[in-house]
């Protein structure tokens, strides 16, 4: 089966970012199922910036270490990716690349007889790559408008000369042939985020500019799907959510850690006042600043408990791009069915990547929750205590209040010990109807190949299933954590995740009262399918 | 609660009597006998009550409230309230009118609330011209927590946590708004019913972020009924300058300065239609 993995690497300003997405949309195009690896260092010009992409002609959420291809368009960039690299080599005529086969393209020439900026090597980049890969040079143009629009033009020559200058000087490889008439999309999980919030009815986004989640703040105040407001600090962020959601208008907020450190007072606050609110929180690497721009799945055990006092709080966390797209769909209507805060935890290896995902928007149910929303003259007994735990939401022009304080039925603040003993047990008896929900919202996905299972969770999955495939594995991809629903095991549980203790493997051990073995990182990383099968060989 | 019907329990929180309450519930108000806070109440309901009269429905003016006694005021009004965490009324009442511009935001907070602990806030909300009001209970001490100082008490003042006296410099809150670009900047003394009144009145009719500082006396911490004597008021400046000159007079009271601009709200949905 055609499987095909190139590296773009560069400088940041380089656009290699760029260059990395014209490229998965033009193999997308051809029919391809692609994925886009995204790592870059947190500076805004120079360092080292790497654009991963892979094709296939089967299903894929990961990209591969090991490279078909690579193109370099700096010279110390090369010996980052030397010994990942198991194909050809492109690089600039400007510097000297000591492998075997490589091929040199006078990229900086060409741009500059273009009367260019250097940063339309890219395109020379991607021409000459067209050439020596048996891709159509045309199609690439076509991609360039879709994308550039009228700006396209210099692209598109400086493509063809790359093209002509390789045809003429270097020998073509392989040739990727086009498999079917596909969209030529791809999408970010950002992006999915963004529109599976938006498909569940998302009118307000707030967010304080934070990688790996800033993206999903561009793409909604871009595109105007959703009023999206960059308030002065998380806090903020959060407490116009809160603000928004009192006024019926489903809200969400997007973080990092340390942002989502911010916002915990105020999540407890919705917490006690049943005010839905979505929070997405995008990990990266930690404590404090960490490596702002690597990815990281420590942040597990803050997110299932973020603040002071108990109350409901709902955790999951996408598998796949598209599965970002449902589940932040799922979240925001569960943070309004049972009127209480909702984390969509998610990482940077998924927000920044790309797929080329479709997404049924008919899949995705849009829960529209039940609004008293008429003028009153008296109080609206907005915390009636039912036996569910759910009372009828309200919002002005009722009279409704709302109260950081424990309260009674109507809201009044009150330290009685019988009602503050009913009004937390009526809160907390949301808890019950959350994880029946739960169960009925595929909590967990679970392929069956072997008797051992590896259980992951986040975007380790695509790496993983690849993995646990060839080697005979089952494999659980966890999406809900909060409640957390976990299948049943029969042989031995390995469990792959991005930190230094293993938090799920922490978990599952106390679910299953037995001792899991684990595959970990912590180096800001993602895992590829090589790496987990080497360490489960290892486990052998 | 036991035993009482949901339409009994909204009867006793709303009526005295066989009289329905104006703006006021029933829940026993818990400030010490002779707080400022008193005064500041009084005067907001007769403020809001003026604009129901106008036929506002009573549901469209929904208030929120900081930490503190100040804090308190959401459960005596009858009307849409959120009692919100320490100092992040602003942010609340700016996701609450984006939400829904046809509600009228009003805002109650204390010295430590807002400009202790949410005091980013209140420059940011100024700075953006969010139609909102925000009345500041300033009384120069944490009442609630048994009197420790504020972002306003004096230098050398003398509280649980400065029992040597405070070596802070306090900032001038109408200063703070003025120069942050708050549209509507005034001051009050909570026992001054009449001109409480008209300055409220006036705020929340502002369209735009409008802030008034309000002398509120605590009789258990920081008693400043005294000041009355002092109280003397001033004319609306032409400009901010001059705004900033009036007020720099801690007993000075009135509109220092006000100015329409396009308000946040309207910018943002203008933007994004």
């Amino acid at each position: 089966m055609f499987d095909f993995n190139v590296c773009i690497a560069g400088a940041a300003g380089d656009g290699v970012k760029e260059a990395g997405e014209i490229l998965a949309k033009l193999l997308s195009n051809m029919g391809y199922r692609v994925f886009v690896y995204q790592e870059y260092e947190s500076l805004i010009r120079g360092g080292h910036n790497a654009s991963v992409v892979r094709c296939s002609e089967k299903e894929i959420h990961s990209h591969r270490y090991y490279y078909d291809a690579m193109i370099c368009l700096e010279d110390y960039v090369f010996e980052i990716h030397r010994k990942r690299l198991r194909g050809f080599l492109i690089h600039d005529s400007e510097f000297e690349c000591d492998f075997e086969p490589s091929f040199s393209v006078p990229m900086l020439e060409i741009v500059k007889e273009a009367g260019m900026p250097n940063l339309y090597r890219n395109a020379a980049a991607l021409g000459a790559l067209c050439y020596i890969a048996g891709l159509d040079v045309g199609d690439l143009a076509k991609i360039f408008v879709a994308e550039y629009g009228d700006k396209a033009e210099a692209d598109t020559e400086i493509a063809s000369k790359a093209y002509e200058y390789a045809k003429e000087n270097c020998r073509r490889v392989l040739t990727v042939l086009r498999i079917s008439e596909g969209d030529g999309k791809v999408v970010s999980g950002s992006e999915a985020i963004a529109l599976g919030m938006v498909r569940a009815g998302l009118k307000c986004y707030y967010a304080y500019p934070m990688t790996p989640a800033s993206p999903i703040l561009h793409y909604l105040a871009k595109k105007r799907f959703a009023l999206a407001v960059q308030p002065e600090n998380e806090i903020a962020a959060i407490m116009m959510a809160i603000g928004s959601a009192f006024a019926g208008k489903k809200s969400a907020v997007g973080t990092s850690g340390g942002g989502f450190a911010l916002m915990t007072e105020s999540v407890s606050l919705a917490g006690m006042a049943e005010v839905p609110v979505l929070i997405v929180l995008a990990q990266r690497s930690g404590p404090s600043t960490g490596m702002a721009t690597f990815t990281a799945q420590e942040d597990l055990y803050f997110a299932l408990n973020p603040a002071h006092g108990e109350f409901p709080l709902i955790v999951a966390s996408p598998l796949t791009v598209s599965d970002a797209f449902s589940l932040s769909a799922t979240l925001l209507n569960m943070a309004w069915q049972f009127q209480t805060p909702a984390i969509l935890l998610t990482e940077k290896h998924l927000t920044e990547s790309y797929e080329s995902a479709e997404f049924d928007e008919n899949e995705v149910k849009v829960y529209e929750l039940d609004i008293f929303d008429s003028e009153t003259d008296g109080i609206f007994p907005r915390y009636e205590i039912t036996e569910n735990g759910i009372s009828r939401y309200a919002v002005p022009p009722a009279i409704v209040k709302a109260n950081s304080n424990e309260h009674d039925e109507f809201g009044i603040t009150t330290d009685d010990a019988e009602m503050a003993t009913r009004m937390y047990a009526k809160r907390m008896r949301k808890e019950d109807l959350i994880k029946a929900e739960a169960e009925k919202l595929e909590p967990y996905v679970c392929i069956r190949n072997g008797s051992d299972t590896v259980v992951t969770w986040g975007s380790n999955y695509g790496a993983v299933v690849e993995a646990a495939e060839e080697l005979g594995y089952s494999v659980a991809g966890i999406r809900f954590l909060r409640p957390l629903i976990l299948p049943e095991f029969k042989g031995e549980v390995v469990c792959v995740e991005c930190n230094y203790r293993g938090l799920l493997a922490g978990m599952v051990e106390k679910e299953i009262g037995k001792k899991v073995s684990r595959i970990l990182r912590w180096d800001g990383r993602p895992f590829t399918p090589e790496e987990i099968r080497e360490a489960l060989s290892k486990g052998r | 609660m036991e035993g009482l019907s949901h339409q009994r329990r909204l009867e006793k929180l709303c009526r005295r009597g066989g009289e329905i309450l104006g703006l006021r519930t029933e829940v026993k108000v818990s400030w010490c006998p002779g707080c400022g806070n008193f005064g500041i109440l009084r005067a907001f309901e007769k403020a809001a009550g003026r604009l129901v009269d106008e036929g506002i429905p009573k549901g469209r003016i929904a208030v929120a409230s900081g930490i503190g006694c100040h804090g308190k005021i959401s459960d005596y009004l009858r009307l849409p309230s959120f009692h919100v965490i320490h100092g992040r009324v602003p942010p609340f009442l700016t996701g609450l009118k984006l939400a829904n511009p046809d509600l009228i935001a009003v805002g109650f907070v204390g010295d430590g609330d807002g400009l202790n602990e949410g005091v980013e806030h209140m420059i940011h909300a100024a700075r953006r011209n969010t139609d909102i009001a925000i009345f500041l209970h300033n009384n120069s001490v944490f009442g609630l927590t048994t009197g420790q100082v504020t972002a306003t008490s004096p230098k050398g003042a003398k509280g649980k946590s400065t029992p040597y006296g405070n070596p802070e410099n306090p900032l001038n809150p109408c200063s703070l708004m003025l120069v942050s670009g708050a549209t509507f900047v005034a001051r009050a003394f909570a026992g001054k019913h009449s001109q409480l009144v008209e300055i409220m009145y006036s705020a929340i009719k502002h369209r735009g972020f409008s802030f008034v500082e309000i002398l509120q006396p605590c009789v258990s911490f920081n008693d400043f009924w005294k000041i009355r004597e002092e109280i003397h008021d001033v004319r609306e400046a032409e400009s901010v300058e001059n705004a900033l000159r009036l007020c720099r007079d801690k007993t000075a009271c009135g509109i220092f300065y006000r100015e329409e601009e396009e308000t946040f709200e309207d910018a943002v949905h203008r933007i994004n239609k």
